[in-house]
């Protein structure tokens, strides 16, 4: 019987499948035809086989092994001393907020490059395997995405989540008058159709952003469950008092967000929205008709006023840094400023809210009024929040002064 | 949809009266959740036809409404019966790497066994980067007629989010640092996936179900109480994505039994292409040394860690076919690869 005959009874008789990337990566390592089977044969698992030629080890230093020598996996422990920044021990600065995500930006762990060049999923600040798939992110510049906020913003949010299904006093709720209780649920309706949008909206540009501003993209995920928190929470008051989901809501704004053809562009459509919905909810007391509504109203500007914080920033930020982009902005403010005052003039939009500002439709015209008010109100904070972010906007689109009039 | 009735104030009001079914759903014992609100025409088994908008499940259709791009129109394409419970779970036990790990319990380790945990977190943090990464890539195709789903990645991105930073945080806290970056991790098979089912057999199932057994043997992994902390925590988490992910498949063998093969085939892939390791393969050499080193307890005891290592191998590939095996893809396990073959127990 020849040595081949007896290494594959060996192998037989093992009754174990030898896998062809295994086969593949021996052969690569110069491993001799069979040397597989033998270690088998010697009672080797397949795993410690598998380790064997994952670490590297060649084919002379295999086979010296199964004669009986040295360490069949090599100790190689070479990542123990890759030049890394080592010796870190990040402590809390504010111990009520524990150890944050702030307390981490130390040493060349606290470097956010403005441009990032690894195409890989890598951790900044390990090291790089100077062998990687890419993994298809399309954003490395930090002037695009950055804003210094959004380090304090994710740790901020995760302090202030709140549940919606025991946070709000569900039981508070007393039947309201059929005019007022169908507009606060076409105002619901609205609101959760868009929240989820955004939610859906922001979440398919995670997978573009790169690793080099992973703080961002952390702050980005506290941003998407908030929406779905919004979304869901609306939901909920739409269909716990005696009414239902309205009509469902206008498309022309979201549209336009989902057109957006860069990151930029994006955040600069939701500059707008955020802007104006943070003022609507920040005003919620108004148009609340119980306590219920006037809590959900209270949380949600809350978080709404994170996003808006992070779009000022991020805003300034860019036209620091890309001063020659500035007046590009003005397109996506134009083109989301034109399709949100379409969307304000909708009745489905427009009159449940004056009927909730009025305190029913026999009061139209004082809500009408209110409206008026509160949409000017709406206009005058947006623009204050571009100066914020040191944008002037000489006139907005006259399609939204329009809306804000009506 | 009602005449446009404009009233003598100048009111449209065609919004008011779109229906007459009056809805009021009554808080449970955890509160008013999705549960309790998934009734009458708002319930997911009354589910509609989608219409390529986000009009949520229940609203009635707008006259006009533009389209956003296509998206998933079959409730079996996203959907899992457990997401609404699932969902509030979620919300219910969000919790903080700030302030609920008790950071101030680390301690100096020697020099080797931080190193291995460094190691072990720099994977962690890259692995559960991509993890966010991939249902935000899958959001925008979950229609709003299948919202609970849609939230519940949502949850999933945030619950990744955490893991991301924790992990970074346990470098960067105890003297330590980040090490090697991984390589081979069978990462872009997540991120490659072409279709929702694909990605939540191979993310949910197969690879937070093998990172979810490591976790669960964090007692053994972790050298200190935060360590520990950090991996309980983290497994609870991983839990719900791992639920849901089984009862996705679950629901899409139930209903479309003729995609099983399919999904054999991709399975076979992943198995295949990360040689048996698949996603948050621990195999990777640094990552498999680290592993021995902190089962074993130091470099001196690699070969005790060899062996629990070994177990920990076995106990995530038994749990794999297990969850399967629930899932109804039971005849999986006579066409496991042979790395993940070894380590199965008998049927």
């Amino acid at each position: 019987m020849s040595t081949g005959e007896a290494l594959a009874r060996a192998a037989q008789a093992t009754q174990v499948e030898i896998p062809q990337e295994a086969r593949d990566k021996a052969r690569e390592l110069g491993w001799e035809d069979g040397l597989i089977e033998l270690a088998l044969s010697k009672g080797h698992s397949l795993q410690v086989i598998w380790q064997a030629l994952r670490a590297g080890v060649d084919g002379e230093r295999a086979k010296e092994f199964l004669q009986g020598g040295q360490a069949a996996i090599p100790r190689d422990l070479s990542w123990m001393n890759v030049p890394t920044e080592w010796g870190i021990r990040a402590r809390p600065k504010d111990p009520a907020m524990g150890l944050t995500i702030a307390d981490l930006m130390i040493g060349t762990y606290g470097d956010v490059p403005d441009v990032w060049t690894n195409r890989s999923e890598i951790a900044r600040g390990s090291y790089p395997n100077p062998i990687v798939e890419d993994m298809g992110y399309t954003i490395f510049e930090k002037a695009l995405v950055w804003a210094d906020c959004c380090v304090p913003l994710y740790e901020e949010a995760i302090r202030d989540r709140w549940v919606s299904a025991t946070d709000l006093n569900w039981n508070s709720l007393e039947p309201l008058p059929h005019d007022l209780e169908r507009a606060v649920c076409q105002f619901m309706t609205e609101q959760s159709e868009r929240a989820y949008f955004t939610g859906a909206l922001w979440s398919g540009w995670l997978p573009e952003i790169s690793y080099g501003f992973l703080e961002l993209k952390l702050f980005l995920s506290t941003i998407i469950y908030d929406l779905a928190r919004h979304s869901e929470a609306f939901r909920k008051r739409a269909l716990a008092n005696g009414g239902g989901l309205g009509l469902q809501a206008p498309t022309d704004f979201s549209r336009v967000a989902k057109e957006a053809r860069s990151f930029p562009e994006l955040a600069a459509i939701l500059f707008v929205q955020d802007s104006m919905l943070y003022t609507l909810f920040s005003q919620g007391d108004r148009f609340a008709q119980n306590e219920l509504e006037r809590d959900l109203y209270r949380f949600v500007a809350r978080d709404r006023k994170r996003m808006l914080d992070y779009h000022i920033e991020r805003m300034k930020h860019m036209l620091f840094k890309l001063p020659d982009r500035r007046d590009e902005q003005n397109l996506y403010f134009n083109k989301a400023e034109s399709r949100m005052g379409k969307d304000w003039v909708d009745p489905a939009v427009s009159e449940p809210l004056a009927i909730l500002l009025g305190g029913g439709v026999a009061n139209i015209d004082e809500g009408r009024r209110q409206l008026r008010e509160l949409r000017q109100l709406q206009v005058d904070n947006y623009l204050a929040d571009l100066r914020k972010a040191t944008f002037e906007r000489k006139h907005i689109n006259g399609r939204l002064e329009q809306a804000a009039r009506a | 949809m009602a005449a446009n009735p404009t009233t003598e104030s100048g009111l449209d009001l065609s919004w008011l009266d779109l229906y007459e079914d009056a809805t009021s759903a009554e808080p449970g014992k955890k509160g008013l959740t999705l549960k309790e609100i998934n009734l009458g025409r708002y319930a997911d088994s009354a589910r509609g036809a989608g219409d390529m908008t986000y009009r949520m499940r229940g609203a009635i259709p707008r006259p006009g409404a533009q389209r956003f791009g296509p998206n998933y129109q079959s409730k079996a394409d996203v959907w899992a019966e457990n997401c609404l419970m699932l969902y509030e779970e979620a919300t219910q036990r969000q919790w903080s790497s700030a302030r609920d790990i008790p950071w101030d319990t680390l301690e100096p380790l020697p020099d080797e066994l931080e190193r291995a945990m460094c190691q072990l977190a720099t994977m962690l943090t890259e692995v559960e980067f991509i993890a966010g990464d991939v249902p935000g890539q899958w959001m925008p195709f979950v229609s709003a007629q299948d919202f609970e789903a849609g939230l519940f990645l949502m949850t999933q991105i945030m619950d990744e989010a955490r893991h991301t930073d924790v992990f970074r945080k346990r470098a960067l806290a105890n003297g330590g640092g980040l090490l090697a970056q991984g390589a081979g991790l069978g990462l872009r098979t997540l991120i490659e996936a072409r279709d929702f089912t694909e990605m939540s057999v191979l993310m949910h199932v197969q690879a937070e179900g093998f990172v979810q057994s490591m976790f669960r043997m964090g007692e053994l992994i972790g050298q200190t109480e935060a360590d520990k902390r950090i991996f309980r925590m983290s497994a609870q988490d991983e839990s719900r994505h791992l639920a849901f992910g089984v009862m996705h498949l679950k629901y899409v063998l139930d209903t479309e039994p003729e995609r099983r093969e399919e999904i054999h085939h991709y399975l076979d892939k992943a198995e295949g292409d990360a040689a048996g390791g698949g996603s948050g393969d621990v195999t990777f050499p640094p990552v498999f040394e680290a592993l021995c080193i902190l089962l074993g307890g130091g470099v001196d005891k690699f070969d005790e860690g060899l062996q629990k290592f070994l177990l920990l191998r076995k106990r995530q590939i038994n749990e794999y076919v297990h969850r399967l095996t629930v899932a109804g893809l039971g005849d999986r396990r006579q066409r496991l690869g042979p790395l993940m073959a070894q380590f199965l127990d008998p049927a």
